[in-house]
């Protein structure tokens, strides 16, 4: 189980950061809604543990916040990508990249091999 | 980097709560709003579009919680409501804290005094650069019993720094008072003659000017000084220009060459030295012990090395030179360790008094810990049935030990660093100038140290202790009973076995701190064989100018005798030589027995020699043992008469015919009269370093008459207050004679034994707070037990019961479980008090009379601690008593 959490966190950082640069300035709901698009059900159940990430990104500096308002009229916390977390982004996307290549290889059918 | 801006961060979020708090629930507010409306689009009903959001969201106070766990820092968070509630209980029991933090505080802060002190003056006591190479050589004769000064021959010397290549340098040295003669005024100083190595022996060189040469080691090339700062402040007003001046002492003129640096002192407060210029023949001397030394050993060799080095070359001149040195071995021993040599048990005891009164310390503390700890055992079950960890409920108890061992361990550095220095500036420094190292005392760190850690031990221990105690008990069962007088059942025994203990410790710590003064008063009463109160003291010189014959001296001093002894109150005047605690040795002589001369210098007996009018031994009121003292009958125109002391009567005539025997001074060729013995007296304690009592022959003065003698005068009342009379007595006589060092025997005696008076006074010291701490401890246990009989007190009275019979109850209680700790105690002590006597020097057994005070002193304390808290309870309203906690 907390392997299993350990891997959420950090790939849950990696898409808030990777959301906020494909489509800017954004509030914790719309965040939430868009990695629950693209990733399924992996959000599925709890919006809620968005929100220490996104807070932890920020204490980090990877994030800034600041209210303002949204498409319909409501007032909204927005996270925006500082220059430190674009490059924490290019970093982990690029180890990540690297990891599941590497990955992939391994497990890649051993037919091929044979 | 990132971690230490995300750590400061959440520092952060520790402050302003609510503030954020608002902030982020408008943030979740938004949140669900923007997802109700999307649910509502999509076409649900508003509840159930709420519903489902909040069901995605996972509730909103799960969110907040971890949201705010991110925010700040939890372990922190409960830390700091830990200490917060820490706080308030020991706020709530501020007798039980006063009490605690005191008793630790104490302990500690004397443990470390008395450790700072002690390690400052043993193992730092001169400013010598290498301390540690420095050692005193000195010979034994092998055949004096009891001599305690360290003296070495000329000749000896010379061949034992040729022959032991142990030595960087050896320097011999001989101090004695100089007179000097300031405008005809003529004054005493304390000085040394030295050989030209000596500060180099010592390593310090003089602040102005040079040290000796060795060309100024020959006579007449000698009539060089050099002078302590002290003594170019006191007389010379720190004038630079003293240096090359001429000083005239002893008839003689000497050029100041040198100014010493300041605090530069040896051996003791000196005010000048000047070099040693033997001539050929004493260079080679070998007949008499007559000087001092100090070496410096070469770096690497050590005191044993040495000692074997010089061995042989004892050995060596034991044959060589038969006559002189047959039996006679050269002894060392280093500086710092000789300067405490008699001292040292004392220190000792010291040192284990302050051993016991930490030990008393922690076995309070730990007994009240326990108390503590049954009383807390409702609270304990409460927070355990609503779910507290056993982990938390240990966080919460070691925080509060914790900062009950924090809070006594900062009163204690404030403590330690305080007496320190009250210790340093609060004794006079007409005591501390003879205690070399004083000034070096401070608090020493790493006994602060130690002792710092000790609590914090005792703090974790106890703080983990209440819980693995509590952990035991269900809080089912603990619930239940709290309502009920807890005296029942196992708790009660438990609690009763603790009040038995802390008697016990008490009783034991008691006496192991009883026993240490014991011993050190019995250690520190240094003077025997004389009363020294109401005597007045002074010196007393007569210039050879004015006095040059013996018939002058004598017609001087018959007229001072008489006309003091004729005051109103005055009942006896005397004079002596060396008046006992001048902290200088008694001259020491060979002497013949008639009938027994031995031919070499090596056999011949010495004893020290004691010039003295009559009414010496009755202004001191040593006791005559037998025959009779010389009277003012013996004079010059009489036969030659002696008086000995009890040890040399018992060593040189085993069976008692030492009256009428004829002894003569110096060995079987000296020229000396014959003395008839007359009379044996009690033995003196000359000095505090004597531990045996020296051989001593009594002269008469009116026999072998001396300019310079101390006067000693025994009156009814106020010594002091005699002075001037006898100022007037002498200016009759002749009105050029000064008299110098006024003051009472008394005085003198408390200043020469500075060090043992110092630390006779913390002795003391400790002796009340060891009883102060065990009053404490048993009254703070026993009150403890006693309260938790309080709803037990309200239902007795509430069902009738008399007050007395309570009280008797109460009581019978406490005296039952004291004298079962003093049953238990007094054994044990006894048991202590012979294991003690075997490991420290000068513990004897206790005192019965002490022991049965301290039974009645804690007895006592048990009664107080029983009768308060119950008085307590039967005032209050027996409903009060019922509900009491």
């Amino acid at each position: 189980m907390a392997q299993k959490k350990d891997v959420w966190q950090g790939t849950l950082a990696l898409m808030v950061l990777k959301t906020l640069d494909t489509l800017g300035p954004l509030h914790g709901y719309g965040i939430a809604r868009r990695i629950e698009q693209t990733s399924g059900d992996l959000l599925a159940v709890n919006y809620g543990t968005l929100y220490p990430a996104l807070l932890k990104l920020e204490q980090e500096g990877y994030v800034s916040s600041e209210w303002g308002v949204s498409d319909n009229n409501r007032k909204a916390k927005y996270y925006k990508l500082t220059r430190a977390g674009k490059k924490q982004l290019e970093r982990e996307a690029r180890d990540w990249e690297q990891a599941t290549a590497i990955v992939a290889r391994f497990l890649a059918p051993g037919e091929e091999v044979s | 980097m990132r971690w230490l801006r995300a750590f400061a961060l959440r520092v952060a979020g520790l402050f302003a709560k609510s503030q954020r708090d608002r902030e982020f629930a408008a943030e979740l507010d938004g949140h669900l709003q923007m997802h109700m409306e999307d649910n509502m689009r999509s076409g649900m009903t508003p509840e159930n579009a709420r519903r489902q959001a909040l069901l995605k969201l996972g509730g909103v106070e799960p969110t907040k919680e971890l949201y705010r766990e991110r925010r700040g820092l939890p372990l922190l968070e409960t830390v700091l409501q830990d200490l917060r509630y820490a706080t308030r209980t020991l706020r709530k029991n501020p007798g039980f804290t006063l009490i605690a933090v005191l008793t630790l505080a104490l302990g500690i802060g004397a443990n470390t005094a008395i450790f700072s002190m002690v390690n400052a003056l043993l193992l730092r006591p001169y400013n010598f650069p290498e301390l540690d190479r420095l050692v005193r050589v000195w010979e034994n004769r092998g055949i004096d019993e009891g001599a305690d000064a360290r003296f070495i021959a000329p000749g000896d010397a010379v061949d034992l720094q040729s022959g032991a290549p142990v030595f960087d340098a050896l320097t011999i040295y001989k101090c004695g008072d100089f007179n000097l003669n300031t405008e005809g005024n003529v004054q005493p100083v304390r000085g040394c003659h030295v050989s030209a190595k000596f500060f180099d022996v010592l390593g310090v060189s003089p602040a102005l000017g040079r040290a000796f040469s060795v060309p100024e080691e020959q006579p007449g090339a000698d009539q060089v000084a050099v002078v302590s700062n002290a003594f170019w402040q006191r007389r010379f007003a720190g004038d630079a220009a003293l240096l090359g001046k001429v000083i005239q002492m002893n008839g003689k003129k000497y050029t100041v060459v040198g100014i010493m640096p300041r605090g530069f002192d040896y051996p003791v407060p000196m005010e000048l030295w000047v070099p040693l210029a033997l001539s050929p023949a004493e260079k080679t001397d070998r007949a008499k012990l007559s000087l001092e030394s100090l070496g410096r050993l070469k770096p690497g060799i050590n005191v044993a090395q040495a000692r074997s080095a010089m061995d042989s070359v004892s050995q060596r001149l034991q044959q060589e030179y038969p006559a002189t040195n047959a039996n006679r071995r050269a002894e060392m021993l280093q500086l710092r360790r000789e300067l405490y040599l008699y001292t040292l048990p004392l220190f000792l005891l010291l040192q284990a008094a302050a051993v016991f009164v930490l030990l008393l310390a922690c076995a309070n503390l730990a007994n009240l810990l326990f108390a503590r700890i049954f009383g807390r055992q409702k609270e304990i079950a409460v927070r355990t049935a609503l779910g507290a960890g056993r982990w938390r409920l240990a966080r919460l108890f070691v925080t509060e030990t914790l900062l009950l061992s924090c809070t006594a361990g900062v009163v204690a550095v404030a403590v330690s660093f305080w007496s320190v220095k009250v210790l340093r500036t609060s004794i006079a420094p007409s005591w501390t100038m003879w205690v070399p190292g004083w000034d070096g005392i401070q608090v020493d760190r790493t006994v602060l140290a130690f002792t710092l850690l000790l609590i914090a031990v005792v703090g974790l221990l106890f703080g983990f202790g209440t819980v693995l105690h509590s952990s035991q008990a269900q809080p089912y069962t603990t619930l239940k009973e709290a309502g009920r007088g807890p005296m029942l059942g196992s708790k009660g025994r438990l609690r009763s076995a603790l009040v038995v203990a802390q008697v016990v410790f008490a009783l034991v710590l008691l006496v192991c701190a009883g026993l240490t003064t014991q011993a050190f008063l019995r250690l520190a009463d240094v003077y025997q064989g004389f009363q020294a109160a109401n005597v007045l003291r002074t010196e007393v010189r007569l210039p050879e100018k004015s006095y040059p014959e013996n018939s002058q001296i004598a017609s001087f001093y018959d007229r001072m005798l008489r006309g003091s002894a004729s005051l109103p109150g005055a009942s006896a005047a005397a004079l002596v030589t060396n008046s006992p605690a001048s902290n200088v040795d008694n001259e020491s002589t060979f002497f013949t027995i008639n009938g027994r001369a031995t031919a070499k210098a090596s056999e011949a007996p010495s004893a020290d020699l004691q010039i003295s009018s009559s009414d010496y031994f009755s202004v001191l009121r040593i006791p005559l043992v037998a025959g009779r003292t010389y009277t003012l009958a013996d004079n010059a125109n009489a036969a030659r008469v002696a008086v000995i002391s009890r040890s040399m009567a018992a060593r040189y005539w085993t069976n008692g015919d030492e009256l009428g025997q004829q002894i003569k001074l110096g060995a079987f060729d000296s020229t000396e009269a014959w003395m008839t013995i007359v009379g044996v007296v009690e033995d003196v304690r000359q000095n505090w370093w004597n531990r045996t009592n020296r051989p001593t022959i009594y002269e008469p003065f009116f026999q072998a008459h001396k300019r310079s003698m101390v006067f000693l005068m025994r009156v009814a009342s106020n010594p002091e207050g005699y002075a001037s009379a006898v100022r007037d007595v002498v200016r009759g006589i002749d009105d050029q004679i000064a008299l110098t060092g006024v003051g009472t025997l008394e005085t003198e005696i408390t200043d020469s034994i500075a060090i043992i008076r110092i630390m006779g006074v913390l002795m003391t010291l400790f002796g009340c707070v060891a009883l102060a701490l065990s009053s404490v401890g048993v009254y703070g246990v026993l009150a403890e037990s006693v309260a938790r009989r309080i709803p037990e007190i309200g239902v007795r009275l509430a069902l009738g019961a008399e007050p007395r019979d309570v009280m008797k109850l109460v009581w019978g209680q406490a005296v039952k479980l004291t004298g079962i700790g003093l049953a238990i105690g007094v054994p044990i002590a006894f048991a202590v008090n012979r294991a003690m006597s075997s490991l420290i020097f000068g513990i004897v057994s206790i005192n019965l009379l002490l022991l049965a005070g301290f039974t009645l002193l804690l007895l006592l304390v048990a009664l107080a601690a029983a009768y308060i808290p119950a008085r307590r309870a039967m005032r209050v309203d027996p409903m009060v008593a019922l509900r009491y906690e």
